[in-house]
C-alpha cells in the first residue's frame, strides 16, 4: 500500500474523532418549543396523508357531490394502465439521464474549478446563476430559445442546416427538458462537490505528490473518494427533485409531444385538475411519496453517518 | 514543464468559457429581449446590439397593465410564510438540535420526505382539503401552502445552525439564573443570527419562485408573479416580450439575495448535510 492512501486512513480517523455534540437533557422546554412546529407540520403532511390514503380508496370525483367507496378501483386501474407505467418509465428517462450528465459535468466543473489558479470565486458565482433563475422562467426562457420562427438556439441551429421543431417533435422533445434540467441544475452539483473538495486536507495530497502521484491519480485515489458523500447527497437532492417539479413541463410541452414528456408528476396534475378525478390522482400520488420517504430515509442515512 | 503547465492553464480557461457561455446565455439573452422593441425582437438574424427601450415594462407597469398587482402578492404570501416558518422553525430547530429524545431519526426523515415531497403529491389533499374549508383562491390558502415545505425546510437549516452554537454558553447562563428559553432567547438566537437571516432567505427564494402552488390556490386577484409570467402564454401565441421582462423581474431579486447568502448557500442547498 502506497504511502499516500495510509495518510488519508489517518485523516479520516482524525476527523471521525471530533467529539460529536454534548446535548443538554431533553426536557420540557424543548417539548413545548417544538410543539407548534409538530402541529402544524401535521397538519400539512400528517393530515393531508391520510386524507390521500383515503381519498385512493373513493370515487372522488370533483363534480360529483360526495366521494363513493371504491375500494381497490383506484389502484387497480392504474396498475393495469399503460399511461401510469409510461409515465414513471418517461420519469425513470428524465431522471437517470438527467443526473447521470449533471453529475458528470457538475464535477468535471467542480474539479475544474478546484484547479483555477485565479478568478474561481467570479467564475463560480456566475456559474451559479441559472440556479436562482425560477423553474417556470427557465422553462419560458428555453420556450423561446427554441421557438422554431423566433429562437436564438433555433436560429443557431439553423444555420448548421437542421431543421427545427425541438419541442414539438418526439423524439427531441424529451432531450430538451432534460437539457434544460441540465443547464439549471448542474451549478447545484458544482457548488456542494466543489465545497467538498476545498475542505480536502493538503496533507495526503502532498504525500501523494511525494511519492510521484500523477495529477489524475491524484483526482482518482483521493479528492473523488474524499468527496463521495457529498456527490451522493447531491444526487439525493436532485433525485428528490426532479419528482418533485413539474413546472418546466407544465410550462413548454404540456407533456406532449404525443406523451413523451409525461412524467409522473405532470400525469397526476392532469388528472387531478383536467379530468378531476381525485381517487386516482391520490393513488398516483402515493406511488411518489413512497419513492420520496425511502430516498428520504436514505439520506437521513447518510447524513447520521457524516455526523458520527 | 512550466511550459506544459502554462497550456494546461490555458485550456482550462477556455473549458471555463465556454461553461460560461452556456450558464449565462440564456440569461443574458433574456435580460436583452426585454429591453428591446417588438421589431428588434423578432428580426433575423438575433440583434445583440441595439437601442435599449423600457418600453415593454412601461407597458406592465403603467396603466392597464395590472402588474403592480401581482407584485405585491408575490411579495405579501412570500414575506407572511417566510415569518410563520422562521419563527416556528427557529424554537423547534432549537429544540430538535438540543433535545435527546426518542425516535429522532423518525422525526428527521418525517420532516425531510415533507420537504421533498413531490409537489403535485402535496397539492392534491391540500387542494381537497382548502376547497372544504374555503380557502381555494385567498393568500392565507397560500401561505398556507408555502409553509408546507419552508417550515420543514426551517427547521432543519435552524437544528444544523444552532448544533453549532456550543451549548457551554447555554450551561453558563443557565447557571446564572436564566431559564432555558432565556438562554434561547439571549444566547443562541443572537449566536446563530446570521443563519437564521440565511434561512429566511432562502425561505423567501423558494416560495418567490413557486410556479405550481400559486397556479393552482391562487385565484383572481391573488395571483402571484410566476403565475402572470405562465398568463402570457395563451392560444393566441406567447407575448414574448412581456414573457422576458416578468422573467427579469422575477429573478433580479433572486439573484442579489442568492449571492447574498452565497455563503451559506451549499448549506442550504443540500439541507444542512454539507456545511
Amino acid at each position: 500500500m502506497p504511502q499516500w492512501t495510509r495518510t488519508i486512513d489517518r485523516a479520516s480517523a482524525a476527523a471521525a474523532a471530533v467529539r460529536p455534540h454534548k446535548r443538554a437533557k431533553w426536557n420540557r422546554t424543548e417539548f413545548w418549543m417544538l410543539l407548534p412546529s409538530m402541529i402544524v407540520l401535521a397538519l400539512i403532511s400528517i393530515f393531508p396523508f391520510f386524507f390521500m390514503i383515503y381519498a385512493s380508496l373513493m370515487d372522488y370525483s370533483l363534480s360529483l357531490d360526495e366521494p363513493v367507496f371504491a375500494g381497490l378501483d383506484n389502484w387497480r386501474r392504474i396498475l393495469t394502465s399503460e399511461t401510469f407505467w409510461h409515465s414513471w418509465g418517461r420519469t425513470a428517462v428524465f431522471g437517470v439521464s438527467g443526473l447521470v450528465l449533471q453529475l458528470a459535468v457538475g464535477v468535471l466543473v467542480a474539479l475544474l474549478m478546484y484547479y483555477i489558479p485565479k478568478g474561481r470565486n467570479l467564475i463560480l458565482t456566475l456559474w451559479m446563476l441559472p440556479l436562482f433563475v425560477a423553474p417556470v422562467v427557465a422553462g419560458l426562457l428555453w420556450k423561446y430559445l427554441l421557438d422554431p420562427t423566433y429562437g436564438l438556439y433555433d436560429w443557431v441551429l439553423k444555420q448548421f442546416g437542421l431543421n427545427t421543431q425541438i419541442l414539438g417533435d418526439v423524439s427531441t422533445a424529451m432531450p430538451a427538458i432534460i437539457l434544460m434540467d441540465i443547464w439549471e441544475w448542474t451549478p447545484l452539483i458544482t457548488l456542494i462537490v466543489l465545497a467538498g473538495l476545498q475542505s480536502v486536507p493538503t496533507e495526503p495530497l502532498e504525500a501523494a505528490e511525494v511519492d510521484g502521484a500523477s495529477g489524475l491519480q491524484k483526482i482518482r485515489y483521493i479528492l473523488l473518494p474524499m468527496v463521495r458523500r457529498m456527490i451522493v447527497v447531491s444526487l439525493l437532492i436532485r433525485s428528490m427533485d426532479i419528482l418533485r417539479y413539474v413546472d418546466t413541463i407544465t410550462i413548454t410541452t404540456e407533456g406532449g409531444p404525443a406523451d413523451s414528456t409525461k412524467t409522473i408528476g405532470y400525469y397526476l396534475m392532469q388528472v387531478a385538475f383536467r379530468f378531476q378525478d381525485m381517487g386516482t390522482a391520490a393513488a398516483l400520488g402515493l406511488t411518489m411519496l413512497v419513492v420520496t420517504i425511502i430516498m428520504g430515509n436514505f439520506f437521513v442515512k447518510i447524513m447520521k453517518k457524516g455526523e458520527d | 514543464m512550466a511550459l506544459k503547465r502554462k497550456t494546461l492553464y490555458t485550456a482550462l480557461y477556455i473549458l471555463m468559457l465556454a461553461a460560461m457561455v452556456w450558464a449565462l446565455m440564456p440569461i443574458v439573452w433574456m435580460v436583452l429581449s426585454s429591453v428591446k422593441t417588438q421589431v428588434n425582437m423578432f428580426s433575423m438574424p438575433p440583434k445583440f446590439f441595439f437601442t435599449p427601450t423600457f418600453i415593454t415594462y412601461r407597458e406592465m407597469f403603467g396603466e392597464g397593465g395590472n402588474f403592480g398587482e401581482f407584485l405585491s402578492n408575490s411579495v405579501i404570501v412570500s414575506l407572511a410564510t417566510t415569518v410563520l416558518s422562521v419563527v416556528l422553525g427557529l424554537m423547534g430547530g432549537f429544540a430538535l438540535a438540543r433535545g435527546n429524545f426518542k425516535r429522532e431519526n423518525n422525526i428527521s426523515s418525517w420532516i425531510i420526505s415533507t420537504r421533498m415531497a413531490p409537489i403535485p403529491a402535496v397539492i392534491l389533499p391540500l387542494y381537497l382539503m382548502f376547497a372544504k374549508a374555503g380557502l381555494i383562491g385567498t393568500t392565507v390558502g397560500l401561505i398556507f401552502a408555502y409553509t408546507t415545505f419552508n417550515l420543514p425546510f426551517a427547521l432543519w437549516m435552524m437544528a444544523t445552525f444552532f448544533k453549532d452554537v456550543p451549548v457551554d454558553l447555554e450551561e453558563a447562563a443557565m447557571i446564572d439564573g436564566c431559564s432555558k428559553f432565556e438562554a434561547f432567547r439571549r444566547i443562541a438566537v443572537p449566536t446563530a443570527a446570521p443563519g437564521i437571516v440565511a434561512t429566511a432567505i432562502l425561505c423567501l427564494m423558494f416560495s418567490w419562485n413557486d410556479f405550481a402552488f400559486a397556479s393552482v390556490f391562487s385565484g383572481r386577484g391573488t395571483q402571484t408573479v410566476p403565475v402572470a409570467a405562465s398568463l402570457l402564454i395563451s392560444q393566441h401565441g406567447i407575448q414574448w416580450g412581456q414573457a422576458m421582462a416578468t422573467g427579469t423581474i422575477i429573478i433580479m431579486p433572486m439573484v442579489i439575495c442568492g449571492l447574498a447568502v452565497r455563503k451559506y448557500l451549499v448549506r442550504g442547498l443540500s439541507m444542512g448535510a454539507v456545511k
